[in-house]
């Protein structure tokens, strides 16, 4: 009896703790005497910020804290806006939905997975927002999600950053080439093919739109009995890029195909797109800055295959000189836990200025996304997104020791327990705490993506 | 290398044809279909009990139940005394009497995995389950021998398998045994393997596409049947019009949702396109009680749970004191308990459920049952949630659920309480038909005449890929046997676990390790002298004949 009353209890307070983390997700903190790198207004030493439920409310010296707020003292610390990585592919239960070259109606948002201790380990880096996408098999993928780190709830609805635009991955070159052509013998086999399927898509895309229009205007007249046009949610969101309703984020590396992708946007009218990996951005780089079009790099990873050969580490430090909105991301669960270091070499090679490299890894990747109005600096009205550093953040000694999202401190360096897990497999083995769900160290932007290949590898060699 | 070894196994087993029932000659009508059973408790419903009454049954209809009722003259009594009758058990989504096809040999790469057609990317929501039913299934003996007299059953199968019934597991001929044809259009948000969509995203978007093509094509069949003249035919397409009862809301969608993310994906589903929701096979439900409970979608727990941990090894723990090893186990049995009190955790929050028991063994039922009761769901509560709970959640409540004249003649008797450890089912009623379970001890054979296996065993196991040959040793220790197991795939010896010699049943269980996993391998059988004749159950791989020769020369 008295054992049943034990498991009674345990569910009840279990079933209480959820319920406070999920309706806590906004919060009240005030950070003491800080050096504060706001990154848009400059550095302020001796600074106090104080977040009121979740927002940036007041910034300056001696602020008056409201009841309840949690006081964090940070002299002798560094006060930045929480980091935002624009290419990762954490929370996510699927990745690349890779059976065709054109798959934009899927949306990574359905998937998301708030459970994975992923997303607590980039919490310890820093990282408060990321760009969780789709992968890069097809040269239309599907939509990404923007999601902010709330960890520490079951519910996936928690992480989405309600309100971000809507964005979506395209895929030049060697994967998508690789995948269809290569794997199937359907078009895309060359760069050619990767364009050819662009184009076609949004032509497509034009018709489905003009004959949707002319159904909806028709309905309008009195005692209308047509037909519909067919619904095609593929069509239907290409539809929506060609709308300006959607961001597009292509992965690509050399020069001529951004080239080639700068051109399709122009004829299509499309105006927002942002380049991902461009190792080759900076050969055109004042090409992209005319066209508004942005970058997001690798600091110095190249030569992993070979369209990635040609590349160097000033790429980053030219394109921000030329005018291009220029971020680093980590396209990976382990880089993106120290991208401040990514950032900060930018000062090595190309000696970008303190701002100019803060803002690779805060307000840029905020624009590129369309959220730079609330996050990515430190300013009144914005979320509370902050996180206080050991050090400075580009300064190889730099230690995230507090990361705070919407006025919640969600990782705190003093208070770290070894077993962060949200989620225990009862019969899982207890030799370790690898999450069995989610392999480490495989290619998450190809990942479930081998069975296209079949006996491709043995074809080539 | 080895993995794709075993996976061809796994097929090669699924392609064989599943065993027949043996029926005896013709079946002969019951005498009388009038029963009576006397002086007996009777749980009316949960928390509702009469002592010494009469329960009677006339044409598969209960038509009294009370004290002092006189017997009909036609009637076969059945002397109640020392048992118990309850309501019988209803299952809200099962494979129970369900054909599961043949799998196909999908390694092959397709041509154009993106444009693979209806059948091939698991949308099938037109198929009827009565379509596949087989009512000599040994599941359909297996479940109602459990006292579970009705099941929602579903296809075999991903994404959007078909149309569920509800059905008795009376083994009577399909159309007689379906109560209620397409009661829900079944979807689970799982992909096929390797064509669109083959991920749970394509699967998403995909449900969302053809739900909206359905809309809108169901719309024009009604502007087009209103007056065809001057508009274009619509075009009829079976598929989509599978999902007009639904848009109708005249049907619900019964979604599986036994992974722990599942229950998110389908409330997503439910507040976009507004559609009436059943979700079974819950496991971790536990982790979304406040929004499964804002929700209002009626809920059927899953009667699976993860196998107690077993008090072995505490004397390598005390050996070596790991803190670290213990905080996870701490963790692994917080995760076991959370699963063991999902019943009672929805109790407590005021959500009405009933079971299912799409992933779980009947022989594992009762046991699962009574661990919920001991991590807090009352007896009456777990009463209710396989008799009157999933009666009203199936619009059944009318028919069935509980111990009542005018309700059809569905009954589980057992002798104790239902709940109790020793209970044990004596008779079922579906239908007004009676099956009649033996009180079959188990008699243990004396001391004298246990079987000595110690020795060097040559085992044959049986794989549709073939014999393997292992040799397995037993060694006696005290009382009980040491041993290990050597040849086939196993090259180093491994140590046998869990021996046990009851009279001359032997069981004992071993691991092995495929490509990185962990296979938990399982003998049981019966020895006679020198030989040996039972089976291998390998986890998912399946179960294999097995026989077995002790090494005259040990």
């Amino acid at each position: 009896m008295r054992n049943r009353l034990y498991i009674l209890l345990t569910l009840a307070f279990g079933i209480a703790a959820v319920q406070t983390t999920a309706q806590s997700n906004r919060g009240s903190v005030v950070i003491r005497n800080g050096t504060v790198l706001t990154v848009t207004k400059g550095t302020q030493d001796k600074t106090d910020v104080l977040i009121v439920d979740g927002k940036i409310t007041q910034i300056g010296k001696g602020l008056s804290a409201p009841a309840g707020a949690r006081v964090i003292d940070a002299s002798g610390l560094f006060v930045m806006p929480g980091i935002i990585d624009p290419h990762s592919h954490i929370a996510l239960e699927d990745i690349n939905e890779a059976t065709a070259p054109v798959t934009a109606e899927v949306f990574t948002g359905d998937a998301i997975d708030p459970m994975q201790v992923m997303i607590y380990r980039a919490l310890a880096g820093g990282v408060t927002t990321i760009h969780a996408m789709h992968g890069s098999a097809n040269a239309i993928g599907g939509q990404c999600e923007t999601l902010k780190l709330r960890y520490g709830t079951t519910d996936p609805e928690a992480l989405r950053m309600e309100g971000a635009p809507r964005t979506i991955k395209f895929a030049l070159g060697e994967n998508p080439t690789r995948v269809h052509g290569g794997g199937y013998g359907i078009v895309p086999r060359t760069r050619m093919g990767v364009e050819f399927v662009i184009r076609k898509a949004f032509s497509d895309a034009r018709d489905y739109m003009a004959k949707w229009d002319k159904y909806n205007q028709d309905k309008l007249a009195k005692g209308f009995r047509g037909a519909p046009p067919l619904y095609n949610r593929r069509l239907e969101t290409l539809a929506d890029i060609l709308r300006g309703q959607i961001i597009i984020h292509c992965h690509s590396y050399r020069a001529d195909e951004i080239n080639m992708m700068l051109k399709v946007c122009k004829d299509f009218g499309i105006k927002r797109i942002v380049f991902q990996h461009a190792n080759e951005a900076f050969k055109i780089a004042p090409e992209l800055a005319a066209q508004g079009a942005m970058a997001s790099v690798f600091s110095d990873w190249w030569a992993y295959k070979f369209e990635v050969y040609y590349a160097s580490a000033y790429n980053a430090a030219i394109l921000v000189r030329n005018g291009v909105v220029t971020s680093v991301n980590s396209d990976d669960a382990e880089l993106m836990r120290h991208l401040y270091h990514e950032a900060g070499k930018t000062q090595k090679y190309g000696g970008l200025t303190d701002d100019e490299a803060m803002a690779l890894m805060t307000i840029n990747p905020a624009r590129q996304l369309g959220i730079d109005s609330r996050v990515g600096s430190i300013e009144v009205g914005k979320e509370g997104d902050v996180v206080i550093f050991k050090s400075h953040p580009l300064s190889i000694y730099a230690l995230p020791l507090y990361t705070i999202v919407d006025g919640v401190v969600r990782f705190d360096k003093d208070k770290d327990p070894d077993d962060m897990r949200l989620f225990v497999d009862p019969t899982q083995s207890t030799e370790t705490t690898v999450d069995h769900r989610y392999d480490a160290g495989v290619d998450r932007c190809m990942e479930g993506t081998d069975f296209l290949f079949g006996d491709l590898s043995t074809e080539e060699n | 290398m080895i993995i794709k070894h075993w996976k061809l196994l796994l097929l090669l087993i699924a392609a064989l044809p599943a065993p027949g029932i043996a029926q005896d000659e013709r079946e002969l009508p019951p005498v009388t279909r009038t029963y009576a059973i006397t002086h007996t408790t009777v749980v009316q419903a949960p928390g509702r009990k009469i002592e010494g009454a009469t329960v009677i049954l006339k044409d598969g209809i209960i038509t009294q139940v009370g004290k002092d009722i006189p017997v009909p003259a036609d009637a076969k009594v059945i002397k109640g005394d020392s048992l118990f009758v309850y309501a019988g058990f209803i299952d809200g989504l099962s494979h129970t009497g369900v054909i599961k096809p043949k799998e196909e040999n999908n390694r092959e790469r397709p041509k154009d995995p993106g444009n693979p057609g209806y059948e091939k990317a698991g949308i099938t929501p037109q198929q009827d389950v009565r379509n596949l039913l087989n009512p000599a299934d040994k599941s359909i003996e297996e479940w109602r021998a459990l006292g579970f007299t009705v099941a929602q059953v579903v296809p075999h199968g991903v994404f959007l398998p078909g149309n569920a019934s509800i059905i008795q597991l009376g083994g009577g001929a399909p159309d007689q045994s379906v109560l209620v044809s397409n009661s829900a259009l079944y979807s689970e948000l799982v992909p096929t393997s390797n064509v669109y969509p083959s991920t749970l995203i394509g699967v998403l978007s995909k449900w969302r596409e053809l739900y909206k093509q359905a809309t809108l094509s169901h719309n024009y069949e009604q502007v087009y049947a209103s007056n065809r003249s001057g508009l274009e035919r619509p075009v009829t397409d079976r598929v989509l019009q599978a999902f007009y009862p639904v848009i109708d809301k005249k049907q619900p969608v019964l979604f599986r949702a036994d992974q722990p993310l599942d229950i998110y994906r389908v409330f997503n589903l439910q507040s976009e396109l507004q559609f009436p929701v059943i979700a079974g096979d819950l496991k971790d439900g536990s982790l979304a009680l406040q929004r499964i409970k804002a929700s209002g979608i009626k809920i059927f727990l899953s009667l699976d749970l993860p196998e107690a941990p077993k008090d072995e090894g505490k004397k390598d723990d005390k050996n070596t004191p790991d803190a670290e090893k213990q905080q996870l186990e701490k963790r692994k049995k917080e995760a076991l308990d959370r699963r063991v009190g999902q019943a009672a955790a929805f109790v407590n929050a005021g959500i009405s459920f009933g079971f299912s028991g799409l992933s779980a063994k009947p022989k594992d039922v009762m046991a699962n049952l009574r661990r919920m009761i001991a991590a807090g769901l009352s007896t009456d509560q777990a009463l209710a949630a396989l008799t009157t709970v999933p009666a009203q959640l199936l619009g059944l409540s009318d028919r069935m659920g509980t111990v009542e004249p005018g309700k059809m003649a569905n009954l589980v008797v057992t002798a104790k309480p239902l709940f109790d450890e020793k209970s044990k089912v004596r008779y079922v009623w579906v239908d007004g038909t009676m099956f009649q379970y033996q009180a079959t001890e188990v008699k243990k054979k004396d001391d004298g005449t246990k079987a000595d296996i110690q020795g060097v065993w040559s085992f044959s196991i049986d794989t549709p890929q073939g014999k393997t040959e292992n040799k397995v040793t037993f060694k006696k220790d005290g009382d009980s046997y040491t041993g290990n197991v050597v040849g086939g795939m196993i090259t180093e010896p491994v140590d046998l676990t869990d021996i046990d010699l009851d009279g001359n049943a032997l069981k004992f269980n071993f691991k092995i390790t495929i490509d990185g996993n962990t296979v938990n391998v399982s003998i049981d059988g019966k020895v006679d002298g020198t030989s040996f004749n039972g089976t291998t159950s390998a986890g998912s791989f399946g179960s294999f004949a097995t026989t077995a020769s002790k090494d005259p020369k040990f």
